[in-house]
């Protein structure tokens, strides 16, 4: 019998899949779309991640604990549904190694900044790939080292309230910010990964309480942004955050302790766990979705080809700003395919019902 | 087990190949310590560094640079020609500016700064009044390496309220922030040593106006809350004596809280000091409450007036240093805010200084 995620590992890997590099530019990200404390967006957002969730959790609830793709296949033809695969395993795919392909053009930044950036990004994709050939039980257990091996950072934030200044934070909410459509999904793309959840269905029975996980889970997520936006926002000035590109960046490289300073090198080597877990969820996605199209190919060949296809695509964004263009477009996609989704199963389920129902009646 | 040996061998591979186009051997660093920039005479701009030397059984203990250039990119570049180490920004601890130079504005060399990720935002900015490089270049007998000991200076200063302690993170704040001008400390060459010249007073990043060195903790009164400082009070004459005290271990608290009267802001900048009396000649018998309570009004008086000149000359030199403007934006409506040209209306803004005092002790004498 497979082993079952439990609760605590499924919360601490709905975590660490949704923090990612985002993180690094979500303050920003805040003070240009939001302007006077937009961190007070992140608790809004958080909600709108709730609703998200509920329709995860009709979808649970009434398949009866069944996996996504035998809902699916069960009403729908599985040619038919061969193109939302394929589509699902292209964005998933392509989250993952543009997500790793940011991460190592900022890790450049600051370090190593002429070396080949394709060479850090074969070492991860095959640490990913080491990941991914495991399953999702050993994914969350991975997840949950990681999670304690980078959540002590957080007490770096108390270095900080020394300097906050409150006068800083004005009493204006939401006044002076751009509003701007497309930067809406820019600041999502740091809540996503939740929604990978739906995949988790089948590998879970009532003791994973899943639908828990998820919200817990999220909820991690949640105070984690508020408290470093919230920091970040007493720290830097409005019009300072704006001009930042990654501002979580310059608040850990003014961090100087007694014995040390100039750390935002190491700290910055740490968010690699979240990353490659970031990374290693979308990947570990993708080849299950690929595993209906090819069901009887090694699940490990499929990951295989999955990473080695995706690391080919990432030679194509060079700079920063392209793989900006890729992650915001590919951001926009999975948010309608987070709400999709979930809408198209239940739509899926309550066919399937109404045609149970009208077979018991006949 | 040869699965594991093989993902080993292919990360340890790609680690040293990936580390071999940027490797960096400590012995041919260079690490810029300190920085200066000063304006010459035909507009260009004077750039000089202090390396310390890491190497031991080298007779000097530092090395300096000196160009011209049109910025201080491109005199890094003309820097490293003059250099056998591979110059490295990442140390860098101080930026002098030239009063000079800084008074014709310095954001374009700030900028540069904030943008290298190389440079930390923790880095000094400091003004020298004269010439910054020769202050960074010269043979100090007791200090072999001046940047070094203009660092130390700095944050003994800082720490006693004597100047204010000014980063790269807190001047690109000011800067960029409404209703706060920036501030940077002054250093001085005294020939065998360097001294603390005062207080820059910034109109965005154009060095404008100063203050004495005598009237920095009167600024730290009104700029926010300190526990450590201490200050001498010249008290007036009294019967023909010239009454003076010390206040030592000073803690402070300041409120700025603003009131409208027909749309027109009155500030009210209340400091509470606390501290100890280390030093008094005047007439007064401080072991005696009531002295105690004559002479803390004394002072308050003192603290006032000094506040009140300083307020003014901010206001004529059109420098919000004390940060009015964000108090006076906080106690109003966004668009009532957005609507008012700050800059121009400060001058004219009423600011009422009330400063109350409490001496904690006297010392060991009970007379």
């Amino acid at each position: 019998m497979k082993e079952k995620l439990s609760c605590f590992h499924a919360a601490i890997l709905v975590h660490m899949t949704q923090t990612g590099i985002v993180i690094f530019a979500l303050p920003g990200l805040l003070a240009v779309q939001f302007g006077t404390n937009g961190w007070l967006a992140v608790p809004l957002y958080f909600i709108v991640t709730l609703i998200n969730v509920s329709l995860i959790a009709i979808v649970y609830r009434v398949g009866e604990g069944k996996s996504i793709f035998d809902i699916l296949e069960r009403s729908i033809p599985k040619v038919m549904l061969y193109p939302l695969y394929v589509f699902l395993i292209g964005l998933w795919s392509l989250i993952g190694c543009i997500a790793a392909k940011k991460y190592i053009l900022l890790f450049q930044l600051i370090a190593f900044p002429t070396t080949n950036p394709m060479a850090f990004k074969f070492v991860i994709d095959l640490l990913a790939y080491a990941l991914i050939v495991k399953g999702l039980y050993n994914i969350a257990k991975t997840a949950t080292v990681f999670f304690w091996l980078i959540i002590w950072m957080g007490l770096f934030l108390f270095y900080f309230f020394g300097d906050l200044e409150w006068v800083t934070f004005t009493p204006f909410v939401f006044q002076g910010g751009h509003h701007d459509v497309k930067t809406y999904f820019d600041i999502y793309a740091a809540f996503l990964g939740y929604e990978l959840s739906l995949l988790f269905i089948g590998y879970s029975d009532r003791k994973t309480r899943l639908v828990k996980a998820i919200i817990w889970g999220n909820g991690i997520t949640a105070i984690n942004y508020i408290l470093i936006c919230l920091v970040s926002f007493g720290f830097f000035s409005l019009p300072q955050l704006k001009s930042l590109f990654v501002p979580l960046l310059d608040l850990l490289a003014s961090i100087k302790l007694p014995f040390i300073e100039r750390i935002e090198n190491l700290l910055y080597g740490f968010f690699l766990f979240s990353t490659i877990l970031t990374i290693g969820m979308y990947s570990w996605s993708a080849k299950e979705v690929s595993q209906r199209i090819f069901p009887t190919v090694r699940s490990r060949f499929l990951a295989f080809v999955i990473v080695l296809l995706s690391f080919i695509v990432s030679f194509i964004p060079k700079s920063l700003y392209e793989v900006d263009k890729w992650l915001r477009l590919l951001a926009y996609l999975e948010f309608w395919v987070a709400f999709g989704l979930p809408l198209l199963l239940i739509s899926v389920l309550i066919v399937q019902r109404g045609s149970k129902g009208e077979l018991s009646h006949g | 087990m040869v699965k594991c040996i093989l993902i080993a061998s292919v990360l340890g591979t790609s680690i040293i190949l990936s580390a071999c186009s940027d490797r960096r051997i400590i012995e041919e660093i260079g690490f810029i310590q300190s920085a200066s920039y000063d304006r010459s005479a035909d507009g260009q701009l004077i750039i000089a560094i202090s390396i310390p030397k890491a190497d031991s059984g080298s007779k000097v203990s530092r090395e300096e640079f000196l160009t011209t250039a049109r910025s201080a990119k491109e005199a890094r570049i003309t820097l490293s020609r003059q250099s056998q180490l591979t110059l490295a920004s990442g140390q860098l601890r101080n930026v002098l500016f030239g009063c000079s130079l800084a008074r014709l504005g310095i954001w374009e060399h700030i900028d540069s700064l904030v943008r290298d990720t190389v440079i930390s935002p923790q880095v000094r900015i400091t003004l020298v009044d004269g010439d910054a490089a020769k202050l960074l270049t010269r043979q100090y007998k007791q200090h072999p390496i001046p940047g070094r000991y203009i660092e130390q200076l700095l944050e003994k200063s800082s720490r006693n309220q004597t100047v204010p302690k000014v980063t790269l993170h807190d001047f690109v704040k000011e800067y960029y922030e409404e209703g706060i001008d920036p501030v940077a400390p002054i250093i001085r060459d005294k020939g065998d040593h360097v001294e603390i010249g005062g207080i820059g007073l910034f109109r965005d990043d154009r060095y404008v106006a100063s203050l004495h060195p005598e009237e920095a903790l009167i600024f730290a009164f009104l700029r926010g809350k300190f526990n450590q400082g201490e200050i001498i009070m010249d008290l007036g004459s009294r019967n023909g004596i010239k009454e003076t005290a010390m206040l030592s271990a000073i803690n402070s608290k300041r409120r700025i809280t603003v009131n409208f009267d027909q749309g027109v802001p009155t500030v009210y900048c209340h400091a509470r000091i606390q501290g100890s009396i280390m030093e008094y000649n005047g007439t007064l018998k401080i072991s005696d409450i009531h002295g105690r309570h004559q002479l803390e009004t004394q002072i308050a008086q003192n603290v006032t007036e000094r506040a009140n000149k300083m307020i003014r000359l901010m206001q004529n030199n059109g420098v919000d240093s004390l940060g009015i403007g964000r108090f006076v934006r906080n106690s109003m409506s966004y668009s009532g805010w957005k609507s008012l040209d700050w800059m121009a209306k400060y001058p004219e803004v009423k600011v009422i200084v009330n400063v109350s005092v409490f001496i904690k002790d006297v010392g060991k004498l009970k007379i």
